[in-house]
């Protein structure tokens, strides 16, 4: 919390010398510098909730970043990012290279980027955790669940992309393809979600090869964007595990583990409608072999807003998050989570907002298997089939 | 006796001045060898989905901060709302796949910008002194200017005998600005084959990729 507040004071006080100081010249060549914090409060009715212990209230909801950037020629840009976080027991103020890649631009319809990069997937798997681009707190959690979002944020490796303007008013295609790696924070929701308290199983590294692309149109229909994304990973993980007889080791590895998302957006003017959907499907041994676990998830959401004042945007989604389990030894096969969201978004100036935010949740998923925010770990009673909840927020960005 | 002339005149003036009845005038620096650009390629340049344009080479747009003419801009050009574009801005910031464009209070800065900056593309009101930098036509969806036009040769045994009309077209420009491809889709046949030969003929302004568009041409007899 000290941390927090120093962090506020800091930013209130260089508030005004941060937004006049966003470029500066190195050898005649303009850098960008960037930044965001963000704040929020969670409160839910029953169960705690993205593991923080929202059923009393949580404030342990904060993250920040800073980005420099740099158009080096016409074609070649570099840049970083470096991001923290603390939610509930996740980040824990650890804070990591969120990208920091070249991007050569040989033409419009084909660039090369290198280094760590955010993934592109959906509407808003890059962005998910800059809730400031956002109308809403929390994008739909069955899709972009903030409790796992290392999994899937960036890739250490590197994209080709373009943008194809198509014949005859037909629009413009953009693609995207993507390879390379992921390592798992020991503090990422990945590692939260396999470790079993009392200390049965401990993690020692989880990484990923991933691999992927993305494709979208902008149709001749103004504002109207649609498209598809693959995402496939094979993921490698070792630690130990005490079966009783004390700790041996452990290793776990995909067998498949992929997802396809649909997606499609359409903007005018003051008004936004999203759709998404997402189909995952995970086949992983675990225990060095001698157990299978399979996982199949279908998430989807239809989300619409409207900016009614320069000051205030109003939004809502349904969300629905269905997970069937049918190789799960010893835990829950089925599981779902419905919610329904109402948004308020008030924009002091075009740096700062607040959000006010409620949702009505049936459902809690299939925890210990594919979570969307709910842990056994965090609910030592039980988890309640029903939660509502309030969140409120506030981001800074320069 | 009115003419084809005339009736095409006509419609290339309507289509042309686009740009103007929507409030806003493009402007280019000198290095912007285009003489026009179409709406969805302005578009694609400031959602920075595109870097370039043909025969041009690099380009980079440039925002006003606020007044009528950005809020024209936003409506009829990029569709978007002053809040809603900045938060895309800086997704690609935030992402690092893109960054914020210049941004200048006035038509004044914005022009002395666009002047001194090579690529620079910008937006300014109707009124707006525009010296130092050229003007680009605005062309709405798949129109194009029209640079050279063949007045198409009137059948003489149709007009002596009183047949006339209006024949439509659809046309297929190169980005070249050469005419790939015209179809018929109503009229007279005889004054359609005509009509069609002529604009065969026709030569658009350069664009960044192929484009269609629906072309008249009246026929009327001399009385």
């Amino acid at each position: 919390m000290r941390r927090v507040v120093l962090f506020v004071l800091l930013f209130l006080g260089s508030y005004q010398v941060l937004l006049n100081a966003q470029d500066f010249k190195v050898f005649d060549r303009t850098v960008q510098f960037h930044g965001f914090a963000s704040q929020g409060f969670i409160y839910t009715s029953d169960n705690n909730w993205l593991t923080m212990g929202t059923a009393s209230g949580s404030g342990a909801m904060t993250d920040m970043g800073a980005n420099a950037s740099m158009a080096v020629t016409d074609k070649l840009r570099i840049g970083a990012q470096v991001y923290d976080r603390n939610l509930g027991q996740l980040g824990q103020w650890h804070p990591t290279l969120d990208w920091a890649y070249a991007d050569y631009r040989f033409t419009d319809w084909f660039g090369i980027r290198a280094g760590k990069v955010k993934t592109v997937s959906g509407l808003y798997n890059d962005t998910q955790d800059m809730d400031f681009l956002h109308t809403f707190a929390l994008l739909p959690q069955g899709v972009y669940p903030t409790v796992l979002r290392e999994l899937t944020i960036a890739h250490k490796g590197g994209d080709i992309y373009g943008h194809i303007a198509l014949p005859r008013n037909a629009g413009s295609l953009m693609y995207t393809a993507f390879a390379g790696e992921r390592d798992d924070s020991k503090y990422g929701g990945y590692f939260y979600l396999e470790q079993t308290p009392p200390p049965v199983l401990v993690l020692n590294s989880i990484s990923a090869l991933q691999y992927g692309g993305d494709l979208r149109w902008n149709t001749p229909v103004k504002g109207l964007l649609v498209g598809v994304s693959r995402f496939s990973e094979s993921n490698q993980g070792d630690g130990v595990f005490n079966a009783g007889a004390g700790f041996t080791p452990y290793t776990q590895s995909s067998r498949a583990d992929w997802a396809n998302q649909y997606f499609g957006q359409y903007i005018r003017n003051k008004f936004e409608f999203d759709a998404e959907y997402r189909r995952s499907w995970i086949d992983e041994l675990i225990y060095s072999g001698a157990q299978e676990v399979q996982t199949n998830a279908n998430a989807w959401y239809v989300a619409g807003s409207y900016r009614f004042f320069r000051w205030m945007q109003v939004g809502a989604y349904y969300s629905d998050l269905n997970v069937d389990a049918p190789v799960n030894p010893g835990g829950p096969t089925s599981g779902y989570i419905h919610d329904k969201d109402v948004t308020v978004r008030f924009d002091a100036n075009r740096y700062l907002n607040f959000k006010l935010e409620g949702h009505f949740m049936d459902g809690v998923g299939v925890p210990g298997v594919y979570p969307g925010g709910f842990f056994g770990a965090d609910n030592p009673n039980g988890l309640q089939p029903k939660t509502n909840a309030v969140v409120l927020k506030t981001n800074f960005n320069f | 006796m009115r003419s084809p002339k005339l009736f095409m005149l006509t419609c290339v003036l309507m289509l042309g001045g686009a740009a103007f009845a929507q409030g806003v005038k493009v402007i280019a620096n000198s290095s912007v060898q285009a003489t026009s650009i179409s709406a969805s390629d302005l578009k694609s340049v400031y959602l920075e989905e595109k870097s370039s344009l043909t025969g041009s080479g690099h380009v980079e747009p440039v925002l006003a901060k606020g007044g009528p003419a950005h809020e024209a801009f936003l409506k009829h050009v990029l569709g978007r709302s002053d809040s809603d574009l900045q938060m895309y801005y800086r997704s690609l910031v935030f992402t690092g796949r893109g960054s914020m464009p210049k941004t200048l209070d006035s038509d004044e800065a914005v022009v002395a910008y666009v002047a001194k900056t090579r690529g620079a593309i910008g937006y300014v009101s109707l009124a707006a002194d525009v010296e130092g930098v050229r003007t680009l036509d605005l062309a709405e969806g798949g129109s194009r200017k029209l640079i050279a036009r063949i007045e198409p040769d009137y059948p003489a045994m149709l007009r002596e005998r009183g047949i006339g009309g209006t024949v439509r077209m659809s046309v297929v420009i190169a980005p070249s600005g050469n005419v790939k491809e015209v179809k018929l889709r109503g009229g007279d046949a005889a004054l359609g084959e005509a009509a069609v030969a002529a604009v065969r003929k026709w030569k658009y302004a350069p664009a960044n990729s192929e484009t269609e568009t629906e072309v008249s041409i009246s026929f009327e007899p001399q009385h």
